[in-house]
């Protein structure tokens, strides 16, 4: 049996690692664009504070992969599926014949149109690296910017802070996460920002960039403001083309039921570019955290190897900005909510969004109201009403 | 049984979870969004971020498994000996 997975992030090493676990003697590929073994993006934020040394981001040696016998390609990106013959064709000129084909490329950032040197992302450990050595050649001159209003620029405020680094923030819409946050929570969190001195520009589009062969500021919808570093967090954009191509069916990632499986046989995808049948909350969801990522891996590989097995995890995310806990559980779309259920204020310092569909919870945000996170978890799962948790809250 | 040393790291805990669904009898969140150490579900003695542990070998591998799943290797396990089981050093 040949396994082929196209990407080598923690949903794509994942399903490799438990294959490997299942069948001792089937061939394992795994097609990467980045260089680096597997490496955790969720401590690129801790690596680039100085909390720990580089080495630490990494979660397998390079020796790991030859160790399990699995074939680890490097710096390659696939750029043709034949899901009839079954072969995958790469950037190297190569073509890869698979009996199974996981595709778990993830997201690529979206990139603003212009670049100059000042211009960071925050996506790669490379980027990561260059974000410190834009840091370190600027030292005291450095004036920091974030665009964006989701959770990239909630690390990009963080990165600053921690450097003491005065901060602009343009953001295109009324407040941080408008797909997911009522205005009261949006503003919850634009005062805890203005408070911690973040100068803050909501509604704010961007035009072009200043500077020659340096970044020197940036012009938006609401004026111009002076940076050297401008930390990009406008949500991802991957590539689908060669996906589309094959005749997999896409929609704002690759579609699959609830066993992780594509609209073309024995093709699967799983983690970030997924976008899969829930059975708990009754939707199509693509979800971009940690937990769902590796919990998929691990699932599609049974499924890809003849134990077909549902994906049923309510997976969450916590971050933190500038002190304030933000998480998020389940599914958090304002637009497929039926109804949204508030917990707490501004006054009180934290808000609680709970999303209901079909008369039972299917999601919740939480900002400053960590304790709600069981509760609404539970509720989820137990396919629960709010009205039959909310004496859970305080 | 073996007996196995289980510690979270505070500073590097983010709150992602994956440990609590893992292994949710040895490891759930506190209100600071930080993983506490349980021992089969129980606080013997209080809160704590750091515990000793009997366990059957498979309640080890699952909790071996929830350390591994942790996105910022907070999670540390030592054996009777004192060595780090994981991360691996």
């Amino acid at each position: 049996m040949k396994y082929f997975i196209i990407g080598g992030g923690v949903a794509g090493t994942t399903a490799a690692e438990e294959l490997r676990k299942r069948d001792a003697s089937s061939e394992i590929t795994i097609l990467s664009e980045e260089h680096h073994p597997l490496y955790s993006r969720v401590l690129l934020p801790h690596y680039i504070k100085g909390k720990i040394p580089r080495e630490r981001v990494f979660l397998k040696r390079d020796t790991w992969y030859a160790q399990q016998n699995i074939e680890w390609i490097d710096g390659v990106l696939a750029t043709h599926l034949d899901g009839r013959n079954k072969f995958v064709g790469g950037s190297d000129g190569r073509e890869y014949s698979y009996d199974k084909l996981l595709i778990a490329t993830g997201g690529e950032t979206r990139s603003i149109e212009e670049d100059l040197r000042g211009v960071s992302y925050c996506r790669t450990l490379n980027d990561a690296d260059q974000f410190l050595q834009l840091l370190t050649e600027q030292g005291k001159t450095t004036r920091g910017a974030v665009y964006g209003g989701g959770f990239i620029a909630c690390e990009y405020i963080n990165f600053f802070a921690h450097f003491q680094i005065p901060i602009t923030l343009a953001h295109r819409g009324e407040h941080f996460w408008t797909r997911n946050l009522l205005p009261e929570t949006g503003k919850l969190i634009a005062k805890h920002l203005i408070k911690n001195n973040v100068d803050l520009h909501p509604n704010s589009i961007l035009e072009r960039l200043e500077g020659d062969k340096e970044l020197e500021g940036f012009v938006t919808s609401t004026g111009r403001y002076a940076a050297t570093i401008l930390g990009i967090g406008i949500g991802i954009e991957p590539d689908f083309s060669w996906i589309r191509e094959a005749g997999v069916e896409v929609g704002t990632g690759v579609k699959a039921n609830e066993f992780l499986e594509t609209n073309i046989p024995d093709v699967y995808t799983a983690g970030d570019i997924a976008e899969f049948d829930d059975p708990i909350t009754g939707r199509q969801l693509q979800i971009g955290n940690w937990m769902n990522a590796m919990t998929q891996g691990r699932i599609v590989a049974k499924s890809m190897s003849g134990e077909r097995t549902s994906f049923q995890i309510v997976s969450s995310y916590a971050t933190n900005v500038l002190g304030l806990e933000i998480i998020f559980v389940g599914d958090v779309e304002r637009a497929a909510a039926e109804e949204i259920q508030v917990i707490g204020s501004i006054e009180e310092g934290g808000i609680t969004q709970v999303f209901e569909r079909d008369g039972r919870v299917v999601g919740g945000v939480l900002i400053g109201r960590n304790t709600d996170r069981t509760p609404i978890t539970k509720a989820i799962q137990e396919r629960r009403s709010f009205r039959e948790i909310s004496s859970s809250f305080s | 049984m073996p007996r196995i040393r289980v510690m979270v790291d505070p500073d590097l805990c983010i709150g992602a979870a994956s440990c609590v669904t893992i292994a949710p009898e040895t490891f759930q969140l506190n209100e600071e969004n930080k993983a506490w150490v349980f021992d089969h579900g129980q606080e013997p003695e209080g809160h704590t971020y750091e515990r000793w542990l009997e366990v059957t070998d498979d309640e080890k591998e699952n909790v071996i498994l929830a350390a591994q799943s942790c996105p910022t290797l907070a999670i540390f396990i030592f054996d009777e000996e004192g060595k780090q089981l994981f991360p691996e050093v």
